[in-house]
């Protein structure tokens, strides 16, 4: 079966909600048990107790290398190896980069390129203990050209993409690949969130943005389609590679 | 928990160049998913050959390079079956040749299977499956589409050209329903690389070409490493994808040494 999951060992970061929770759920419709981490304890609860008895949280922030570290050994603990790591946690500024503090790149880089970092450096050998494995990084278009208003969350996306790239050839040899998936907008709190700030930065209406650059809004689980595409077996000679996702908006000049 | 449905249960599909090589991979993957597949070559008993192993396939004669030939295979198609679910424009050849030695015969060649080939496949399909509302275009281009690729400059231009074709009719057909995308393999295990091992090893001074790949891609690909991605694509799995182009190189593009 086309991107089968059976019984394979899976972790997720940033699963309690978006992009994170639709990957997770779709892991464990195609046979997967998911460790799902995040940042929001209660949040996670919530989620973990909607996917039933093959999901469990562990609760870990990005950020931090120790945090990282232990989440991953639970993993382990947990599932009994790893098999697949989905580095998901993200988070968005939309502003003018003029207008954006040092703290908030500071926050930004931290989640979105320093979290991945230490996702790679740990689920690694992991997995290499466990026989061989994968991991799927959410990057976004955002990595592949610029985009008004998301100037910091453009240059962690392109990071994001590097990252992958240099970590898939060097892990080649252990049996791990390492992908990364580009989606344009998605049907998430976060692009919702984006909305307003865009509008009155381009006098535009978002959604005709959207009509004209990707037909529509993708969802969570088209996203998370994908992930479970590069994560299975289907993709076992792909690595280093970003797959797409975005209704047609890089394909065309406008 | 997981079912075993296939993803493309009864769909209509065409793979040209389907007589061996990732076109016939192709082709058998697709029919493993629930495909009916028109298996079409210009060798006509070796796309026959493909087909017979496989459930509800057929065959067809088809030169590519003929956009007479592609319009009637579509239209047949069609007729028979009521529809075009997904085409498979993998028809290709190549050549091994530096770009001052190159013949314009030779550039032509190859560029009127690798290029031209491709555009009718996207145009005729793109055509009949705009009409009855939708369907899934899958280009074989390949990496080196994206860089300078020694000895084989039409090929890679053919690919380049490939990959542009298909974000463009990626965008003309997105209102129609139909998705247009591309494989890019990196080095597969094919005749079309095996058989020309040693011209490459001439052409730039290696001793062992094999050795190079697998320093690049960690090993030679096996057609079997890029099917299941032209099913992923053709399926209803991928329907926010469009106009992009997919990688399966093992991580030879991915690195810049």
């Amino acid at each position: 079966m086309l991107s089968d999951l059976k019984d394979k060992r899976a972790l997720v970061t940033g699963a309690a909600q978006g992009l994170g929770r639709a990957i997770a759920e779709l892991f464990v419709e195609r046979g997967a048990r998911v460790v799902l981490t995040d940042i929001d304890g209660d949040l996670l609860d919530k989620t973990v107790a909607d996917l039933g008895t093959a999901a469990h949280g562990v609760v870990a922030d990005v950020t931090s290398e120790a945090q990282v570290s232990s989440s991953v050994t639970a993993a382990v603990d947990h599932l009994g190896g790893l098999d697949i790591a989905v580095n998901n946690a993200g988070i968005e500024i939309g502003k003018p980069l003029v207008e954006q503090t040092e703290d908030e790149f500071d926050r930004l880089m931290s989640i979105n390129v320093k979290g991945v970092f230490l996702g790679i450096k740990h689920e690694t050998p992991a997995m290499i203990a466990s026989g061989g494995g994968n991991i799927v990084n959410m990057s976004s278009v955002a990595g592949l050209g610029g985009v008004p208003l998301l100037g910091t969350y453009c240059a962690s996306k392109a990071a994001v993409l590097r990252l992958t790239e240099t970590a898939a050839v060097e892990l080649r040899a252990h049996g791990v690949r390492v992908n990364a998936v580009c989606p344009s907008f998605i049907n998430t709190d976060m692009v919702a969130r984006l909305v307003n700030p865009f509008e009155g930065a381009t006098g535009a209406k978002f959604d005709d943005l959207v009509a004209v650059k990707q037909q529509r809004l993708g969802t969570p689980e088209e996203v998370a389609e994908t992930v479970a595409f590069l994560a299975s077996d289907d993709a076992r000679f792909v690595t280093g590679a970003h797959f797409t996702l975005d209704g047609g908006l890089t394909g065309s000049l406008f | 928990m997981t079912e075993r449905t296939p993803v493309l249960k009864d769909k209509i599909a065409i793979v040209t160049g389907g007589a061996k090589g990732l076109g016939a991979a192709v082709a058998a993957e697709l029919a493993s998913e629930g495909a009916r597949v028109v298996v079409t070559d210009l060798d006509q008993g070796g796309a026959a050959k493909t087909a017979e192993g496989l459930d509800g396939a057929e065959s067809a004669v088809c030169d590519v390079r003929d956009d007479a030939a592609v319009a009637a295979l579509v239209q047949d198609v069609v007729s028979r079956h009521g529809r075009l679910d997904v085409m498979v424009a993998n028809a290709g050849i190549a050549t091994v040749s530096p770009v001052s030695e190159m013949s314009i015969e030779e550039w032509r060649s190859v560029l009127a299977v690798n290029l031209d080939g491709v555009f009718s496949s996207v145009r005729y399909a793109g055509r009949a499956m705009a009409a009855a509302g939708g369907g899934s275009i899958i280009t074989m281009a390949s990496i080196t589409g994206f860089a300078g690729s020694p000895l084989i400059a039409h090929y890679a231009a053919a690919k380049a050209g490939v990959i542009s074709l298909t974000q463009t009719a990626a965008v003309e057909l997105r209102p129609h329903g139909v998705r247009v995308n591309a494989i890019c393999p990196g080095f597969i295990g094919t005749d079309l690389v095996t058989e020309r091992a040693h011209l490459f090893e001439q052409g730039l001074g290696l001793d062992d070409f094999g050795a190079v790949i697998n320093a690049a891609q960690g090993r030679l690909g096996e057609v079997g490493d890029v099917a299941p991605l032209a099913a992923f694509l053709a399926s209803e799995r991928s329907r926010f994808c469009t106009g992009s182009s997919f990688v399966v190189d093992g991580g030879m593009s991915a690195s810049l040494v």
